[in-house]
């Protein structure tokens, strides 16, 4: 069964139609990515799958479970989103790490808020902090930091940033991790090691929706490619069918720039 | 020079009477304004129209109009006009007064470095709050707070130091501070008359005490120099 | 909040009134207009003053008439009239220190009930308070340093003079009707002072502070009084239509009769000054 369904999504900013129609759904353990020009609604479309932006209309249902239907008003209330939203991470393009905290403390952060609000924080304090710690110590481990733990955002590269961002992320087990263009903002030397750790994480299975515009990345590491145009889905597939071989003429303009530039 | 040793002792006295007027104005206004200037903030932020409207609305009128002239309305006007003087004519109420009027002043001024430090921070830490599962207000107190704080701390300083010196303008509703202490030699007290230096020697309690202020906020700006 | 913006308004309203009012050059209008607003005129002052238990006296420190002994206690020739005649009305006297220039302000906004600090009465003065009879005599005089003194013995040979003076002052009155070049400083101390650094010329002030501020023995040794531009006399002020006015004329009368004024004024050193009651 998909992992996440999404159907018949509309969004509009004052009058101009972002998303339009998008319906689409992705397995378990497997990574979608979604090209496209920008201004063609990408962007949003993450927005509104981590609840920073609300759909005029549509569903997005997560194991089976309806996160949000228009024709459903109990599931669009504000105050039943943050929980949805944990079901989703987001790594975004400038990072948006934490200035004022350290690598760790910034992995660590939302998992302590979210523990002290469980009843039994009282009593098990010091072994929850400590199994906290340790999780986020792992996964910066993973992801190649142990020795910049304690560094703050600012004395770290932005491939170092971001993978930071990534382990965030992770830390919170979300059933999806979504990706907002995650190299565009770092130097062309420093995007190899933000994607090998993307890289790594659809080797372990993780559930990745992915944003960018890394051609041959794209084409690499995901089992299903979305093409987006002026808010629409043109074209889905396999990479091998939307960037091997697009039907769609849009499609084989768009990638054209890439295989020239 | 031997008039001046005659004189120092009795004009210091003074001075320091009048400058302990100078100080309690001066932490009364800052502990008064920057609670205020917060509710004040939030309330020119509002999603609210009006209350946002409204709330610009006065910010304007009391930054826009000279303190000097809001000290003379405050103390004045409900005598005057409501035929009420609330305030009596002692040395309290014109200092009640006068801090009413100074903590209204610069809580206004202080709402508007806020706003600024607020509205400074990123939307995108917000969002990364919002995506990680945080609260608003656990978004506002762990993540935007502190690096509100750190935009807001040169340009509150500024206005700090600005106060100091402008507690002298409570002179005009007779609010007796250093510089009135200091004058009051030019015109004869205590014996002393027609002694000009007085009045000038108060800038160096201005200048010591300001001196002092500037190291504090010094080292508040140091130590949030540590994230960027 | 629609009433807090009315109210802002109107506070402002009033501001731009009131400073139109100082502005005007009789000053006549604005001072009975804001006595009409005030309490005093609806009904008796003095029982305003006696319900509440204290006169609270306008001053500044003004030797001989207002000023601090040692021991931090108003004295001087008005401050002690004023509590005698405190006490004869059955109340506490409270002294407190305002800006000369907001006298009219302090007085209509009851946050001081009279002004009797060596107060000239002047047209200005007499149209905004209702003053008592004259108490004592006082002359504007034209200070200069004490070499030059010899040149400046008459009206006409001051007009190359720059002139410092109070700003609202008898003194003022007196060099502008003159057709005097002259700044106008904050208190009569800040023109003495202008004299003395040489940033002014000359300065007129009143006869009685000059005589107790300058010349040997006082901090402006090098500075010395000449020319009188005019005479003119001391009165008490209270709030416009108030009917103590009336009741310190008689306390006056009865002082100067039963020898108390005078002893008073010996006290001070004004006793020459005293106008028969």
């Amino acid at each position: 069964m998909a992992i996440l369904e999404v159907e018949h999504l509309n969004k509009s900013f004052e009058r101009t139609e972002v998303l339009k129609d998008i319906s689409f759904s992705l397995e378990k353990g497997r990574v979608l990515s979604i090209i496209g020009s920008s201004g063609s609604g990408k962007t949003t479309l993450l927005r509104c799958l981590n609840f920073l932006e609300r759909p005029d209309s549509g569903s997005i249902r997560v194991n089976g479970e309806v996160l949000f239907d228009t024709s459903d008003p109990v599931t669009t209330q504000e105050s039943e989103i943050r929980k949805k939203r944990l079901h989703f991470g987001l790594v975004f393009q400038s990072f948006n790490l934490f200035p004022q905290y350290t690598a760790l403390e910034n992995v660590m952060l939302a998992k302590e808020l979210l523990a002290k609000g469980q009843p039994e924080y009282k009593q098990q304090k010091r072994e929850m902090l400590a199994r906290i710690e340790e999780e986020g110590k792992m996964l910066l481990g993973q992801m190649g930091l142990s020795d910049r733990m304690h560094n703050y955002p600012h004395q770290l590269s932005g491939g170092q940033c971001q993978r930071v961002a990534i382990a965030r992320a992770l830390a919170l087990k979300p059933d999806i991790l979504c990706f907002d263009e995650p190299t565009s903002a770092l130097d062309p030397e420093l995007t190899g090691e933000v994607l090998k750790v993307i890289r790594g994480l659809a080797d372990q299975e993780t559930t990745m929706i992915i944003v960018t515009h890394e051609m041959a990345f794209a084409r690499d590491v995901s089992s299903q490619v979305i093409f987006m145009d002026d808010g629409r889905i043109l074209e889905q597939g396999t990479p091998a069918e939307v960037i091997g071989n697009p039907s769609e003429e849009r499609t084989r303009q768009f990638l054209a720039r890439f295989t020239q530039g | 020079m031997e008039l001046i040793a005659e004189q120092f002792p009795i004009v210091i006295q003074s001075l320091n009477i009048g400058f302990i007027q100078t100080l309690k104005l001066f932490f009364v206004t800052l502990l008064g304004a920057v609670p205020l200037g917060l509710i004040i903030s939030f309330g020119s932020m509002s999603r609210f129209r009006p209350l946002s409207f409204l709330t610009r609305i006065i910010v304007w009128i009391i930054r826009g109009t000279p303190l000097m002239i809001q000290l003379l309305i405050i103390y004045y006007f409900p005598g005057l006009v409501l035929n009420n003087p609330i305030w009596g004519g002692g040395e309290s109420g014109r200092f009640l007064a006068a801090s009413v009027a100074f903590v209204f002043n610069y809580a206004c001024y202080f709402s508007e470095i806020y706003r600024g430090g607020i509205q400074g921070v990123p939307r995108g830490q917000e969002e990364a709050g919002l995506v990680l599962g945080m609260t608003k207000s656990q978004i506002f107190f762990k993540v935007t707070l502190l690096q509100m704080i750190k935009r807001i701390v040169p340009p509150m300083s500024n206005e700090v130091i600005t106060l100091v010196k402008d507690t002298s303008l409570a002179r005009i509703i007779a609010l007796q501070e250093i510089i009135w202490a200091g004058q009051a030699f030019l015109k004869g007290s205590q014996g002393i008359s027609g002694a000009i230096w007085p009045l000038f020697f108060t800038a160096v309690y201005y200048l010591i005490f300001n001196g002092i202020l500037t190291v504090l906020l010094g080292r508040l700006e140091k130590k949030l120099d540590y994230f960027r | 909040m629609k009433r807090k913006i009315l109210s802002v308004l109107l506070c402002a309203a009033f501001a731009v009134s009131m400073m139109s009012g100082c502005g005007s050059d009789t000053g006549a209008d604005s001072g009975s207009n804001a006595g009409a607003q005030g309490g005093a005129s609806s009904e008796s002052d003095m029982a305003y003053v006696q319900d509440k238990g204290t006169l609270v006296v306008g001053i500044t420190n003004f030797e001989p008439m207002d000023y601090k002994d040692e021991s931090g206690e108003w004295v001087g020739f008005d401050a002690d009239m004023a509590r005698a005649f405190a006490e004869s009305l059955g109340v506490e006297v409270e002294f407190v220190e305002i800006d000369w220039d907001n006298k009219v302000l302090e007085l209509e906004g009851q946050s001081i009930d009279c002004v009797w600090n060596g107060m000239t009465l002047t047209d200005e003065v007499t149209s905004a308070m209702e003053c008592t009879r004259a108490y004592l005599n006082n002359a504007q005089v034209v200070v200069v340093p004490s070499d030059v003194a010899d040149q400046y013995q008459d009206t006409d040979s001051l007009s190359e003079l720059n002139f410092a003076v109070e700003a609202g002052s008898a003194g003022e009155a007196e060099v502008s009707a003159l057709g005097l070049n002259y700044t106008a400083v904050t208190a009569q101390a800040d023109a003495l002072m202008e004299v003395a650094g040489g940033t002014c010329d000359a300065a007129v002030i009143d006869s009685l502070m000059a005589a107790a501020m300058i010349g040997e023995g006082t901090s402006y040794e090098d500075l010395t009084y000449t020319v009188s531009l005019n005479s003119e006399e001391y009165g008490v002020g209270f709030r416009k239509g108030s009917d103590l006015a009336e009741e310190l004329n008689q306390f006056f009368a009865d002082s100067y009769a039963d020898g108390s004024m005078q002893e008073c004024a010996e006290k001070y050193g004004v006793q020459a000054a005293l106008i028969e009651q």
